[in-house]
């Protein structure tokens, strides 16, 4: 299955301890390597590889919907990074 | 923040949280019964003594959030009106953080509703606090939202 990378802009945003290691809470990006937001978030650890850690204890979503890792990503997403949430 | 169909109250502030006018937003003459949960500053996290805490939120994602866990109460429990309120920014000791009112003809649905709804706060909605103490500050520790393990076309086909 031949796939063309395609370039795609995305707004992607960071919080808590993320937010701290990228020193912002957001950035819009455009990428032909972030088909899915494995790839994305992988962009952003060949960035700032101390991001690495936290994988395994994240959740994404995509578009304000809780979002599994595999999930395809299009022109205009809105991608999120959330820690383990503490509110209350 | 009201949703049309019920009347709730969902809300993120940046100022301190009116309770009593929460209170009396859902208190009708066909209810019975009002559960409330103030959840408020502890002054200690650990046994370390906290000076205050500071809370962020993902708001747009936050306010859905708690939207739909409102929706999940009228489905779920025979209750009247909801109003789900946290507070954003730096909280000192004693103030209150989050605030649930449920009213409800009767009790049982008013306790159960408002149990769920802090659980499902507290495990779903992306907020997050900052512990500030005497020699440092860290993330509270928290509770990984479920979310999806592998989208349905990624699936191996059964």
């Amino acid at each position: 299955m031949a796939t063309v990378a395609q370039t795609i802009r995305l707004k992607v945003l960071f919080f808590g301890r993320l937010k701290e290691i990228l020193g912002h809470a957001e950035e819009s990006i455009t990428s032909a390597d972030a088909a899915t937001i494995e790839q994305l978030f992988a962009l952003y650890t060949a960035r700032h590889p101390e991001l690495a850690k936290f994988r395994p204890s994240l959740v994404a979503s995509r578009n304000q919907e809780f979002a599994a890792w595999d999930t395809l990503l299009h022109s205009g997403d809105e991608v999120a990074f959330l820690p383990p949430v503490s509110g209350g | 923040m009201t949703t049309p169909l019920h009347d709730d109250i969902c809300q993120l502030l940046r100022e301190p949280i009116d309770l009593a006018m929460l209170v009396r937003h859902v208190r009708a003459p066909e209810d019975g019964a009002i559960v409330t949960f103030d959840g408020f500053v502890r002054n200690e996290s650990h046994n370390r003594a906290t000076l205050y805490l500071d809370y962020e939120a993902y708001e747009s994602m936050a306010l859905t959030k708690m939207r739909e866990i409102a929706a999940q109460l009228h489905d779920k429990y025979k209750i009247h009106r909801v109003a789900i309120v946290h507070r954003l920014g730096r909280l000192e000791i004693g103030e209150t953080s989050v605030f649930i009112a449920v009213s409800a003809p009767h009790r049982a649905a008013a306790f159960d509703a408002c149990r769920f709804a802090i659980d499902t706060l507290k495990r779903t909605v992306p907020i997050w606090k900052k512990e500030y103490f005497e020699d440092g500050a860290v993330w509270a520790d928290g509770e990984l939202p479920p979310a999806p393990v592998a989208t349905p076309h990624a699936k191996p086909a059964s």
